[in-house]
């Protein structure tokens, strides 16, 4: 056993964080790891690009895929530690519908090759933007349920129906949809995925939803007899299910993300504490309850951190990920909401401060006077609400964990007669 | 022991809900969050008209004459319509502290307006230390002549940007207890060197920085005794924690009925997900915070209208809902998902609401302490 | 509306307090709710003494009527009386008493006049034969079969959980007596019948207050049947539906305890010289305890009153279930805090503070959430058609 990294391991995290000091703007306060900032605000998507091109200059893009499709084939490792370094830092860039968990994995665990050949370089190139399509309005948890109809008529498959609560979709060019092929089919077993173009294919519209932290970063997406050629079916045709599975199963990262994005909140906070002066003249980190709490979430979040490490181990050894993928994921989404609520206690009537999305690049002098930290906290507490819920509720992977463990499935009601 | 409501206060209760229901949309509510002001004075003049602004003054000055539970029961209502507007700060803020202390001349020049809906209050406490402790008052007010001279900032200041009068806290003496030396006094809004800036917050409720640079004000606008304004503003804060405890209670008792709704309409896996055992407990516990907050209210309520002495109960009850009403809408913001995460929803006007209502007079932090001094610690 | 007590309830509040005064060891620092800590012989001893003199005040069964034993009084009456029992954590009140609500609703003349009336009198104890190894939450699922014979029933089979079994002379006991799950049949059994074995279970707290109940062939004469055979269904429902006063009962408890560590915190001093009590993190766990005991007492208040209207109970005896158990568990946690080192140590070792008793409650109040029916089962209570409305589980 060895907690350490080794010295190739370092050096390449070293390399991460100098590109990442020269590339990002000098003040840059951080996004949260998912896309809704850059879902919401034109400049971070714009800087988004940019550095998702500076990424692909670098050679990081598609780093563990094969050659072949323009990937780089580096051990899993570097790729762990490249995202890290970038969620702590709250880099855009690295599009998690692509290269984390994302469109890269299906289709090379079960695109054919002309799809690889057509999607996986031009992706490696850092060219295009990813989305993924599956909840629908009927089909959240039970994701099971979805209906947006697919229909094969020649050759190509007509999609009609709606998806919903799609983040970047408007500004994806390229997305796996989640479609029903067979509404005879028992639930999950009439369900196919398609490729779809969004940027290139007509019938398709979007409606911005607002989230409650105030960002515009949600999507409904409507299918109007859309065209797509049938190459486009990824895996086989009413096999979808068995990519959900993969898809879900290869969500490793979304809770060590939560995890490490948290961890500069908590070094913000910490150093608040130690700047800011109650109305006694004395520093608020000597305060006996604020050191308690902050200490506090500080050991919520390093242990859930080391189930983290834990995970990644088992990746990268080929163990079995579910039961620990479950466990931080909960983690991450309930010590996130954590951090936020000790963040609003500490920060007291001045949390209720602050531009939408806690976007300091936004703060005005003269309105936003007396907020503090850009109103972080204010934002960080409404948006982690959606943390336990979104990529899977907690309760939905509390089920999955209680399944690894043995337990027996809960049983279903007797049909309605 | 008798828990039941009367008569009239049950009439007063269904005529709020239903008045509310029908002319405090959810449309409106969200309107106000951007609206400059806060609150549509012509609704305001309904409410006035109703008896409502007036309901806990005395008959003599064109009140309704009512207790505080009874106001109590009217702002459980309007907690759970979210309506916007100074009613709060109008009343328990500016005329209630003007009712109990004021001379006969005040009572007489603010109290009859106020019922009619015609003068908006509020009281400057905060300051930029952001604490609710006498310790924390710093904006100085200086005796010149038979004027006062102040000066300074406070902070946090509710609706002072539609309060046509003001109730600053300030300092006029410094003294080896920080509670004493603390005056009142009447500030008009309009009154030369008194500047308001909106500040934009989480529950987009109105709440302001207002400087004062050499406000003048007269002795005869002084509120209670010079120096011992500490006094009343203690009161203030007890009655308006436990104002903002009914607010919050009601807020609560919608989002339970909203979830237990949710949890019979929405189907996944072929069945209401209020069907599955783990979200059945998640609303028994809400259920629980909802209805022992309720009773715990009405208790401080009763107590303050008996005029039986209730500084611990104010502080459990304040203290319980901080920390309920925040717990009551994360919950059923997990019950809902996605949906309630949208802006289309009202679950988060709630959310918000419950995180603003948590710090208005004092959060659990401040009301444990309290109850730990009712304790002997 | 009206939060106070009468003129007479505050004399009989006084007169209850008094008695305890008096009646109590000096310093005695109270017991937790129910017969477990009866288990412990100095503690059994002050049980039967306090029960028989509850018996000689007319206390026990104050609502019931007086052809029973009982005064005929008020709701209110009773409740003041069981709260100070249970704030002063007094021994004596007896599991009889739900029994004999039992009796009184269902049972004849015959079983009124003999089983009430001696326990409006104080003189005799109780114990209840309900779980067994394979029925907890499930309580239906029990398999103690009784056959009906000529000249009574017989017996076969065993209980376990059985509080102070080994004490009491009667068992309200719950039988199969059909193979359909939900036809069973209520007995009083007579503890000392032949063919009655036991075996005393010793609790997590330490305190044997446990006995498995071994039935072997035990004969039970006809007129012990209570209600209907294959009644007893209804005589189970009413039983949970009446079960008003455990919720209570464990904050009252609760409340004594926190004025005990609130005394404590005063008292100890921290390295520094500093009272505990002003210890910022200490003063904000116990003012968060007061404030939910606080809380819980209304919740306690409201339940009664609504038991005075005739208003459904179940939810609100739920609600505060729940919310007693929880809270007792947190109390145990900060006590066990707040006394630090000296939280682990026992009530006879050297050193030890508080007589230990927050040692016991720490452990004893893991089972305020499973006994009299579990937090699961009170929320699903909660949830469903008493409560909230939400659809079946199944």
């Amino acid at each position: 056993m060895d907690f350490r990294f080794t010295p190739e391991e370092e050096a390449f995290r070293k390399e991460v964080r100098e590109f990442l000091d020269k590339e990002l703007p000098k003040d840059w306060p951080g996004t949260d790891p998912d896309m809704y900032h850059e879902d919401a605000f034109d400049e971070f998507h714009e800087l988004s690009m940019t550095m998702q091109r500076k990424l692909a200059a670098k050679g990081w893009l598609g780093l563990t895929w094969p050659k072949k499709y323009g990937g780089h084939e580096q051990p899993l490792w570097k790729q762990i530690i490249l995202e890290e370094e970038i969620t702590y830092r709250g880099a855009p860039g690295l599009d998690p519908y692509q290269f984390v968990g994302g469109m890269g994995d299906l289709l090379l665990d079960f695109g054919t090759e002309a799809q690889r050949q057509k999607y996986l370089p031009m992706m490696v190139r850092g060219e295009i933007k990813g989305a993924t399509g599956m909840s629908e309005p009927n089909a959240g948890s039970d994701l099971a349920n979805i209906q947006l109809k697919a229909e094969l008529q020649g050759d190509y498959f007509i999609l009609n129906g709606q998806k919903t609560w799609q983040s970047a979709a408007h500004r994806a060019d390229l997305a796996p949809v989640y479609v029903r092929t067979d509404p005879n089919l028992a639930k999950h077993r009439g369900i196919s995925i398609i490729l779809v173009e969004y940027k290139k294919t007509p019938g398709i519209t979007m409606r911005q939803l607002e989230m409650m932290s105030g960002l515009k970063a949600f999507n409904e997406v409507f299918y109007d007899n859309v065209k797509v050629p049938k190459e486009n079916l990824l895996g086989e045709i009413n096999g979808g299910w068995k990519i959900v599975m993969a898809a879900l199963s290869h969500e490793r990262s979304y809770g060590v993300m939560l995890l490490i994005n948290i961890r500069r909140d908590i070094d913000l906070l910490i150093q608040y504490c130690k700047e800011t002066k109650d109305v006694d003249g004395v520093p608020l980190s000597k305060n006996k309850l604020i050191r308690n709490r902050l200490a506090d979430v500080v050991i919520q979040q390093e242990v859930a951190r080391n189930v983290g490490f834990k995970l990644n181990h088992l990746a990268l050894t080929g163990g079995n990920v579910v039961s620990t993928a479950n466990a931080v994921k909960i983690l991450g989404g309930v010590t996130t909401q954590r951090v936020a609520q000790v963040g609003m206690q500490i920060m007291g009537m001045y949390g209720q401060l602050g531009p939408v999305g806690g976007n300091w690049r936004q703060t005005d002098p003269v309105k936003d006077k007396w907020t503090r930290l850009g109103g972080r906290m204010k934002h960080l507490y409404l948006s982690t609400v959606c943390n336990t819920i979104a990529a899977g509720t907690t309760e939905v992977a509390r089920n999955a964990a209680a399944g690894a463990l043995g337990l027996p499935r809960e049983p279903k009601p007797a049909p309605k007669k | 022991m008798d828990l039941a409501l009367s008569e009239e206060q049950e009439m007063l209760w269904k005529s709020a809900r239903d008045f509310l229901a029908s002319k405090v949309p959810k449309t409106l509510v969200r309107q106000m969050e951007e609206d400059e002001k806060g609150y549509v004075p012509e609704l305001w003049k309904e409410m006035a008209d109703l008896g409502w602004i007036g309901l806990p003054f005395p008959e003599l000055y064109g009140g309704g004459g009512f207790k505080f539970l009874d106001l109590v029961i009217l702002l459980e209502e309007m907690g759970r319509a979210c309506l916007p507007g100074p009613f709060l700060s109008t009343v328990v803020l500016g005329g209630m502290p003007v009712a109990e202390f004021g001379t006969e001349e005040q009572k007489k020049a603010i109290l009859p307006k106020l019922c009619k809906g015609e003068l908006i209050m509020t009281m400057a406490l905060t300051e930029p230390s952001a604490k609710y402790e006498a310790k924390a008052v710093q904006v100085e007010a200086k005796a010149e002549g038979d004027h006062y001279i102040i000066n300074g900032t406070k902070l946090f200041v509710n609706d002072a940007n539609v309060a046509d009068k003001m109730i600053v806290v300030a300092r006029t003496a410094k003294k080896q207890h920080p509670e004493e030396g603390i005056t009142l006094f009447l500030v008009d809004r309009k009154a030369p060197g008194v500047k308001i800036h909106l500040l934009k917050t989480i529950a987009g409720d109105k709440q302001c920085e207002v400087t004062f640079e050499k406000v003048k004000v007269a002795k005869a606008d002084i509120l209670g005794k010079v120096d011992h304004g500490w006094d009343i503003v203690k009161k203030v804060m007890e009655w308006a924690a436990l104002a903002k405890s009914a607010e919050m209670q009601g807020g609560a008792q919608q989002v339970l009925e909203m979830t237990i709704q949710y949890g019979k309409d929405r189907v996944q896996f072929d069945r209401p997900i209020g069907s599955f055992q783990i979200i059945q407990h998640y609303m028994a516990d809400m259920s629980i915070d909802v209805d022992s907050a309720r009773v715990s209210l009405h208790k401080a309520a009763w107590m303050v209208s008996e005029g039986i002495p209730c500084r611990k109960e104010i502080a459990v009850i304040k203290g319980w809902l901080s920390e309920a009403y925040r717990r009551v809408t994360a919950q059923s913001h997990q019950i809902h998902g996605a949906i309630g995460f949208t802006k289309d929803h009202d679950l988060e006007l709630y959310f918000r609401r419950a995180k603003a209502a948590e710090l208005y007079f004092g959060d659990a932090d401040f009301h444990r302490e309290i109850v730990a001094q009712e304790l002997g610690m | 509306m009206d939060f106070r007590y009468t003129a007479e309830e505050e004399a009989f509040r006084k007169e209850v307090k008094d008695f305890l005064d008096k009646e109590l060891p000096p310093g005695f620092l109270g017991i937790d709710p129910g017969p477990e800590e009866e288990s412990r012989p100095e503690i059994f001893d002050i049980a039967v003494k306090m029960w028989r003199k509850f018996g000689e005040k007319n206390w026990i069964g104050i609502t019931w009527p007086k052809e029973v034993g009982g005064q005929g009084g008020t709701i209110w009456k009773e409740m003041i009386l069981l709260q100070e029992l249970a704030y002063r954590g007094s021994p004596g009140m007896d599991l009889a008493i739900a029994q004999a609500e039992l009796i009184t609703h269902f049972g004849t003349e015959e079983q009124k006049k003999r089983f009430v009336v001696p326990i409006t009198k104080g003189e005799v104890k109780w114990a209840i034969g309900m779980s067994e190894p394979n029925a907890g939450t499930d309580t239906f699922a029990i398999q103690l079969k009784a056959v009906e014979e000529a000249d009574g029933f017989v017996l076969n089979g065993q209980k376990i959980w059985t509080s102070g079994g080994h004490n009491a002379k009667w068992a309200m006991t719950y039988c199969r007596t059909d193979a359909n799950k939900y036809m069973i049949s209520v007995f009083i059994v007579d503890l000392k019948s032949p063919g009655i074995t036991m075996r005393r279970i010793e609790q997590a707290t330490g305190i044997p207050a446990f006995c498995e109940v071994f039935f072997d062939n035990v004969k039970v004469p006809k007129e012990n049947l209570l209600g209907k055979k294959n009644g007893g269904a209804e005589i189970l429902l009413f039983a949970f539906g009446a079960e008003r006063t455990y919720g209570l009962f464990t904050i009252y408890n609760a409340k004594r305890y926190l004025e005990q560590l609130v005394q404590y915190a005063k008292e100890a001093k921290d390295a520094d010289g500093v009272p505990v009590a002003k210890n910022p993190i200490a003063r904000s766990r116990l003012a968060q305890l007061a404030i939910d005991i606080e809380v819980g007492m209304n919740m306690g208040h409201e339940l009664n009153w609504m038991a005075t209207k005739g208003m459904p109970t179940v939810k609100p005896s739920a609600q505060i279930k729940v919310h007693g158990g929880n809270l007792c568990q947190r109390l145990g946690n900060v006590g066990q805090q707040v006394l630090g080192l000296y939280g682990p140590l026992e009530e006879d070792s050297k050193w030890v503070k508080l007589g230990g008793r927050i040692r016991h409650t720490y452990i004893s109040a893991l089972s305020f959430t499973l006994a009299g029916g579990t937090t699961e089962t009170s929320k699903n209570h909660i949830a469903g058609r008493f409560g909230l409305g939400l659809p079946k589980q199944h």
